[in-house]
């Protein structure tokens, strides 16, 4: 009997599985960090991973607080500053995968990650750019991942661009690393990947458990789906166990993340501590 | 031109002489390092109408905005917490405006400063994104194409920046202000050397010895800087490399404030103008988590391991012969006689 997991325990698994050894990495914050360090400990131990912080050759011991944090790792290969990450290593076509989050996108991969209705009078603000859309410019492959974010006709903005119009359009507008693009997308309901021919997304792989329908509800174009379309592989017992001694609070979820930290006793706070906190909880948190 | 004397100063003194308002300020510190208590004064002398220019939009930026010292803002992310933020409220409000570039094109931006060109090469994948269509304040100067000379090909490029100062914290400095940060290094020396002022805060200032044997770590030269300030966990309660870890506790506090108008307000009154300076937030830290908080935070050790940069030899043995010529000093003059070649 294998070990239950979570659907976020999935998506983490599913992505450490997209690196392959002896890759160019670049990770982000947050899920593709777990991700990377749980394939370089089980199948991609050569993997080179890279932060555009500057850091080349960086192994994470724990969980990071930041893109930029040495102190996960014991020292690192190669110390470099940002504007040479994205042109002497990127730009050139040096990095093999990169992994980026979603907030909005479309059946050719391109991808919003900046803002929810009109960009001049918004409805709802996500992060921007960062790095997403260098990367996915001139990385040989990117895989994207969406967990909060939604499958949309039309994007609100264009953040980082995937196939554009679809077919050979990318290519064609000779601004991209030939060949590059997104090649999966990693939802909590399956894993999509793109036709070769017209670049449109297609249904890969559904996770266990999860129908056809479910995952058609989410998407507002006909979706099509392999004609060998097979279920995403469950986590193994090793995938999960190494996960959750790396990072438990990928497996908790946020929700008990927060919780756990907010109720974590700080022995040292004082009396007056103890009541600035207090009021603050009633006057903003109750 | 500055000269390489003491630059060390109060915080307050710091900010006073080469902060203004309306001033283009960038925050020089990326993801780590942030340069908090630098930026908590510019917030208690009260500076307004500041162009902020900030590379990874975070505490620092959010306390900035929060007091509204800000009219606009050139960034490449924005902090969203629980789907709002100091910055975000106030671009909602109309309060602030933000140009948007990606991290790698904000990047460039400084770092055409930095070099003393007029614009950067950027890179052209951005021109079938929304990043270059759409536009604020920066208009039709936010990007420009223009065809490369040789081979003919679509470049795209950014305006050089050049902001009138830079504020950054750093692991250590010397006093005459040649600046030492390592760990990732992101774009701070970018950030630095791009402005016309540079405001250096560290960790610990250090003997010129300690500089001269690591110039590889110096980001900063002494002759750019113009003051230097000592502030003991000056980017509390984010990380600084080799001194302490993020404050986890405090920081879930204060995000979890800037989600209203309201929660910032009572948090900067305690944590910013509720502190006179920066020893003053550190005692009322103590005061309010307990002595040994800041400490349990502090890093454990992992060194580098030190490079020969070789001693200078003699130039003259022990026995008075030099080491290249072979002569002896007394030798020198009767060379020149010899030669014929002094001057009647």
């Amino acid at each position: 009997m294998s070990k239950r997991y979570s659907i976020e325990e999935l998506l983490n698994i599913s992505i450490a599985r997209e690196i392959c050894d002896y890759e160019n990495v670049v990770i982000g914050a947050g899920i593709p960090v777990t991700a990377c360090v749980l394939a370089k400990g089980l199948h991609a131990k050569n993997a080179n991973l890279i932060t555009e912080s500057g850091m080349i050759g960086f192994d994470p011991l724990i969980p990071l607080i930041g893109i930029a944090d040495v102190e996960a790792c014991r020292g690192f290969s190669y110390s470099t500053d940002m504007f040479s990450i994205f042109t002497t290593h990127t730009y050139r076509g040096f990095v093999d995968s990169c992994f980026l989050g979603v907030g909005q996108v479309d059946k050719y991969g391109n991808v919003n990650s900046t803002v929810i209705g009109d960009y001049y009078n918004f409805k709802r603000r996500l992060p921007g750019s960062g790095g997403a859309s260098d990367f996915i410019s001139y990385a040989k492959r990117t895989v994207l991942t969406l967990n909060r974010g939604e499958f949309v006709e039309k994007l609100d903005y264009l953040t980082s661009p995937g196939y554009l119009d679809g077919g050979n359009s990318r290519d064609d507008s000779g601004h991209f690393l030939k060949g590059s693009g997104p090649c999966a997308l990693i939802s909590r309901r399956g894993i999509f990947k793109f036709d070769l021919g017209s670049k449109e997304m297609y249904l890969a792989h559904n996770h266990p458990g999860i129908s056809i329908e479910e995952i058609r509800k989410d998407i507002p174009w006909k979706l099509k789906i392999s004609s060998d379309l097979t279920e995403t592989e469950p986590p193994s017992d090793e995938e999960l166990e190494f996960m959750r001694k790396f990072n438990p609070s990928v497996s908790i979820g946020l929700r008990a993340t927060r919780r756990y930290i907010n109720r974590k006793k700080y022995p040292t706070l004082t009396k007056k501590g103890v009541a600035f906190l207090e009021e603050l909880r009633k006057l903003f948190f109750s | 031109m500055i000269n390489s004397n003491n630059k060390v100063m109060s915080l307050k003194k710091a900010i006073s002489d080469n902060v203004k308002d309306s001033d283009e300020l960038v925050l020089g510190n990326y993801t780590l390092s942030m340069c908090v208590a630098l930026a908590s004064e510019v917030i208690r002398q009260k500076k307004k109408h500041l162009t902020v220019y900030s590379q990874s939009s975070h505490i620092d930026l959010e306390y900035l905005a929060g007091a509204d010292c800000i009219d606009k803002i050139i960034t490449n992310f924005i902090s969203v917490i629980g789907g709002t933020g100091c910055v975000i409220r106030r671009m909602q409000r109309g309060d602030i405006e933000v140009e948007e570039y990606s991290n790698f094109q904000y990047n460039a931006r400084l770092q055409a400063g930095m070099y003393g060109f007029s614009f950067m090469p950027v890179l052209e994948g951005a021109i079938d994104t929304d990043l270059f269509r759409k536009r604020t304040f920066m208009g039709e100067n936010k990007f420009k194409i223009i065809k490369c000379p040789y081979t003919g090909k679509d470049i795209l490029t950014v305006p050089a920046a050049n902001p009138d100062v830079c504020i950054v914290h750093v692991q250590r400095a010397d006093k005459y202000g040649n600046a030492q940060y390592w760990g990732a290094m992101g774009s701070v020396q970018a950030a630095a050397l791009a402005s016309k002022r540079i405001v250096v805060s560290c960790e610990e200032i250090v003997d010129h010895e300690v500089i001269q044997s690591s110039p590889h770590n110096t980001i900063i030269p002494a002759y750019r800087t113009n003051a230097v300030v000592e502030a003991v966990f000056g980017a509390h309660p984010t990380p600084v490399a080799g001194y302490y870890r993020d404050d986890s506790f405090f920081n879930n506090w204060a995000f979890g404030l800037m989600m209203s108008d309201e929660g910032i307000k009572r948090w900067l009154d305690e944590w910013v103008y509720g502190c006179e300076d920066h020893p003053a937030y550190l005692q009322k830290y103590e005061e309010y988590y307990g002595k040994h908080m800041l400490n349990s935070l502090k890093s454990k050790p992992f060194y580098s391991t030190p490079v020969n940069y070789g001693d200078p030899q003699p130039t003259w043995d022990k026995n008075g012969v030099n080491a290249i010529l072979g002569i002896k000093y007394e030798d020198i003059e009767k060379i020149m006689e010899k030669e014929g070649i002094f001057h009647e």
